[in-house]
């Protein structure tokens, strides 16, 4: 029934209402590029687009570690713990132990899976449901860095490898490294959540786990592997905000979580089938970017702007969510 | 004959991980009554009972959502924005009190407004648009946070208005003012959920949502209820918020949260059935401040309460898993 009407809309208010619920969110989208490249013409030119690509690139990271465990019918509130131990480890590891750069990224994404195996062991080998478990895991992860840190200062280190510091500010065949090493991240997401075979026992897994465990899935190895995955993709975001501003900073991870999460589930809202994706999530985090560069350039109070990009994330979330419940 | 034996040794092992939480509690409030000597006193009580007061408040409202729509965290009810509302109606009423100079009755009725405009939000936004209460509540939370940064332009406002300082310092036969409303707020709670009609509905329906609607109910209506209840029991949190503070403090809301979450899941683990109650609510949240302020009287560094919250939830979450299984 709703199939042959999607085939043949009947009049042009059924044309309308299909064209609405699968593209309504897209054209939000480009409404809301319209709206700011009015306001202000800045927006539209090549170097604040660039900008937005490249303040999107550690949230884009974040959000794909979180499209991972979403769509393994988890949700993964320590993605902040991850990223912060990612920066730690790495610059630690530079700092008082004179490790290469390569070495102190390498410890750094290793410092962040910790946080991956501590979930997967909650989740998996103790059965808390990973809210909880992960919950958990955000309250001790915070607190093993305070304490770390005697309180949360932030560590520093000015001299850090040029190398290193290229993570954030240099450039490959002049784009920005840190959009290379999200575009990079954000491939292998692509290839393995929906290219390859891997992907579908993932998906399977997220939707019916009993029928998954049936047909054979070693389902434990797989929501191991993927809360471990997940937490090192996190720490890669955590290199580069150590490399950018040269420093650890205690807790700023967490800054990250909510953004991640609305990503994956505006992104699943344009998936045909309501499933999180990775181009779904790549286009939700751009939207973000330009709604909070959009309200930036628009001159707002701070205040304001917060305010402003609150109201709007609610909305987007519930048209995307209304648009999938109408097709 | 082997049979048996298995039914007698689940039996006691579920009794025994049935019991735990509360033995492990009372073993540690113990542990720093002896280490602490001034802990088990009086003083040290009312201190407890004062500091938890606001938690109990919103742990109450959190309660009946996840009652009414399931304690599967993330498809069932959860309401993460209570805390937000609370700190939003704190900061309405101190703007309009101290700022606004006008009396404390128009910033109530603003503030009792703009919490019942949130419940109602996000009652139609879960049971209209079908979004996850996680997720609605969580956007809801950063949208409540940026609007309380505007009302208030991110400064601590005072409050000294009497109503506010009767809370604050008032006793009535030696108990203070604020534990006893606190009392009646929790007692009218429990009468709205275990001896009404309308209660017992609730329950039902959150209890299972299939079984409820065969037999007539409508589940939908009572989670919309419910998210109007908790977002009141988060306006009435506000009052021992300004009482507790002596004004409203932009950034309480974070901390609210976590103790909320910790608090209601915890209680949880006192129920016969682990499910939330709310009985079980305001006894965690208690619980849970007795044991800051006891790691505190004992000189534990404030860096560490963290970790043993984090670990505290998990061990009891796990234990409640085991339980489960053992069934």
């Amino acid at each position: 029934m709703a199939e042959s009407t999607a085939g043949m809309p009947q009049t042009a208010a059924d044309g309308l209402k299909r064209i609405l619920t699968r593209y309504g969110l897209v054209i939000l989208i480009v409404a809301f590029l319209a709206f700011f490249s009015v306001m202000n013409p800045v927006f539209l030119q090549g170097g604040n687009l660039l900008n937005i690509v490249e303040g999107s690139a550690i949230l884009l990271i974040v959000a794909l570690g979180m499209t991972l465990i979403v769509a393994t019918g988890g949700i993964d509130l320590s993605v902040g713990i991850a990223l912060d131990f990612g920066a730690a480890f790495a610059v630690v590891a530079m700092k008082d132990y004179g490790a290469d750069w390569y070495v102190a990224a390498l410890i750094g994404i290793a410092g962040g899976s910790i946080v991956g195996m501590l979930n997967a062991v909650l989740v998996v080998g103790l059965r808390v449901s990973p809210f909880l478990a992960t919950l958990g895991t955000f309250f001790i992860g915070s607190s093993v860095q305070r304490i770390f840190t005697d309180g949360g200062g932030p560590i520093s280190y000015r001299r850090m490898p040029e190398e290193f510091r290229n993570l954030a500010v240099g450039d490959i065949f002049g784009i920005p490294t840190e959009v290379v090493v999200a575009a990079v991240v954000c491939i292998i997401y692509y290839i393995v959540m929906e290219r390859s075979i891997i992907s579908r026992r993932v998906h399977a897994l997220g939707m019916q786990r009993s029928a998954a465990t049936v047909a054979g899935l070693k389902v434990n190895k797989y929501l191991i592997l993927c809360f471990i995955a997940a937490s090192m993709t996190c720490a890669i975001g955590g290199l580069i905000a150590a490399a950018n501003i040269r420093m650890f900073t205690p807790l700023s991870g967490f800054a990250y979580l909510l953004d991640a999460i609305a990503a994956v589930f505006i992104g699943a809202a344009l998936h045909p089938r309501g499933r999180p994706n990775v181009l779904g999530t790549l286009v939700a985090v751009l939207f973000l970017g330009v709604i909070t560069n959009g309200l930036n350039l628009m001159g707002l109070n701070f205040n304001t702007k917060d305010a402003l990009s609150g109201i709007i994330l609610v909305s987007v979330l519930a048209l995307a969510v209304a648009q999938r419940k109408l097709r | 004959m082997s049979r048996v034996i298995s039914a007698f040794e689940r039996i006691d092992l579920r009794a025994l991980s049935g019991a735990a939480p509360l033995v492990i509690f009372v073993g540690m409030l113990l542990f720093i009554g002896v280490n602490a000597p001034n802990f088990l006193t009086w003083n040290t009580a009312q201190l407890v009972l004062n500091q938890s007061v606001p938690v109990v408040v919103v742990c109450l409202g959190l309660a009946v959502v996840v009652m009414a729509g399931g304690d599967d965290v993330v498809s069932g009810g959860i309401d993460l924005s209570i805390p937000a509302t609370a700190v939003l109606c704190a900061g309405i009423i101190a703007q309009q009190v101290t700022l606004a100079e006008n009396p404390l009755v128009v910033g109530i009725a603003f503030a009792l407004a703009a919490a019942l405009v949130i419940g109602v939000l996000n009652g139609l936004l879960v049971t209209r648009f079908g979004m996850t209460p996680l997720l609605t509540s969580l956007a809801m939370f950063v949208a409540i946070v940026g609007v309380n940064n505007v009302v208030t332009a991110s400064r601590r406002i005072n409050i000294d208005s009497p109503l506010i300082l009767f809370l604050r310092d008032a006793r009535i036969i030696g108990v203070p003012a604020a534990v006893l409303a606190t009392l009646v707020v929790a007692a009218a709670f429990v009468f709205l959920i275990h001896r009404t009609k309308w209660g017992l509905n609730l329950q039902a329906s959150g209890g299972n949502k299939d079984a409820a609607e065969i037999s007539g109910l409508k589940p939908t209506q009572y989670l919309f209820g419910a998210f109007v209840l908790s977002a009141f029991a988060g306006f009435l949190a506000s009052f021992f918020l300004l009482a507790r503070g002596s004004g409203s403090s932009p950034g309480t809301e974070d901390n609210l949260l976590l103790e909320m979450v910790l608090a209601t899941f915890l209680g949880a683990s006192f129920s016969p059935r682990r499910v939330v109650t709310v009985w079980g609510a305001v006894l965690g949240a208690v619980l849970v401040a007795a044991l800051s302020i006891g790691f505190t009287s004992m000189g534990v560094n404030v860096f560490w309460t963290g970790l043993i919250k984090g670990t505290l939830i998990l061990v009891v979450v796990a234990l409640g898993a085991v339980s489960t299984r053992a069934k």
